[in-house]
């Protein structure tokens, strides 16, 4: 059984699963269903921090335009653009062991594409989670739902991985943007022109 | 620099900083950014104990409502609503001379304002420290850099001074608790 956690709440993720590699961060959200409008389109996205919790540079912003980071630890598995069905709605694979060193945290974000244009925000969405999957066994280990604390915000920093030592934790974040990707990228040390 | 201490660490203040008499302790946190939401409010407090690890009175409880204690050796200098910027975010001043001889132990907590309504907890707080410094000369004597890794906890201790044959010694504790200030309070006082 996955262990589902609170905002705020730390757990082991390589000490409480010896010999972990490889593992999926799975996304995802629905948003309300209403007729006409504007779609929705999320975007999950994986910010590589250094020490201080800073980016080095773009190349540790890992998105569907940059698919791959951390010397190839990191993969992007795709823009998904409506977040329609159940399950993950979009992926990001990374290789634990691959990791390079000065990596210490790597924060997950989801952000809503044009949100200024399109008026919308992560009031309107719901039901959004991330997860971490064992890739080789299917396994979900952690859980962390959002819950229904949003409204304004247009970017959500949900859950970093981070080392503690020699092993690997998770953390469950839940800090909300109302300046959308921007917003996120300035928190992280990334300025975006 | 002052000595790095690290979790159970202790030092006997009488041999590290033998003129120290003001003890200014500092501590020191930042929460997870974001600009939505609700703010932080975190709020350092000392317990003061006599030898049978109670508190005498609810005076000895020093809070930002209660800010001198009865010796007046205890000061708090007052409240911080946000734990904004770098540095020390509240500050107790501690005159040894002046504390009730009868006073065993001083318990510097911190703890979350309203953290159960605010569904906040120390997994949202980062770079927690404290440190004491001599309040003449500002020379840091020590300091406690707590690592990050509390979880759920709504209250931890972060050190306590203590008097051990006459001299007055610090331990750096960092023990997080989940029931918030009550918890101590429930700790500490004599019911």
């Amino acid at each position: 059984m996955a262990v589902s956690l609170s905002k705020g709440q730390k757990v082991d993720l390589t000490k409480s699963n010896p010999g972990l590699k490889k593992i999926i961060v799975g996304l995802g959200w629905d948003t309300n269903k209403y007729d006409g409008g504007q779609d929705f389109d999320l975007d999950a996205s994986a910010f590589i921090l250094g020490d201080g919790g800073k980016v080095k540079d773009e190349k540790d912003f890992v998105f569907y335009n940059n698919p791959t980071g951390a010397q190839g630890a990191l993969v992007h598995t795709g823009d998904n653009r409506s977040g329609i069905g159940d399950g993950d709605d979009e992926q990001i694979n990374i290789d634990i062991s691959k990791i390079p060193a000065d990596v210490q945290k790597i924060a997950f974000a989801i952000t809503i594409h044009d949100a200024e244009v399109r008026k919308q925000n992560f009031g309107q969405v719901a039901n959004a989670y991330v997860r971490v999957i064992n890739e080789e066994t299917g396994a979900e280990l952690i859980r962390y739902d959002l819950g229904e604390d949003f409204s304004i915000e247009t970017a959500i920093v949900l859950a970093e991985v981070y080392r503690n030592g020699t092993e690997w934790k998770f953390n469950a974040i839940g800090s909300g943007f109302q300046g959308g990707l921007s917003a996120l990228c300035a928190n992280f040390g990334l300025s975006v022109a | 620099m002052g000595i790095n201490l690290s979790k159970g660490e202790r030092i006997n203040l009488s041999k590290e900083a033998p003129s120290l008499k003001k003890v200014g302790v500092g501590l020191g946190w930042d929460t997870n950014s974001t600009d939505t939401g609700v703010d932080f409010d975190l709020d350092a407090s000392v317990f003061m104990l006599g030898a049978n690890g109670k508190i005498p009175s609810e005076k000895h409880f020093i809070f930002y409502n209660n800010l001198t204690s009865p010796d007046g050796g205890v000061k708090h200098t007052g409240d911080n609503l946000t734990g904004a910027g770098d540095g020390d975010d509240e500050t107790l001043f501690i005159e040894l001379a002046k504390v009730d001889a009868a006073i065993n132990e001083l318990v510097f907590v911190v703890t979350i304002h309203e953290a159960e309504k605010r569904k906040q907890n120390f997994g949202q707080v980062r770079n927690a420290f404290i440190r004491l410094y001599d309040q003449e000369t500002n020379k840091e004597v020590a300091k406690f850099e707590l690592d990050e890794d509390f979880s759920k906890e709504t209250a931890v201790e972060f050190g306590k001074l203590y008097k051990k044959d006459g001299q007055w010694r610090f331990q750096a504790v960092g023990q997080g608790y989940n029931s918030g200030l009550q918890g101590f309070v429930d700790k500490y006082f004599d019911n």
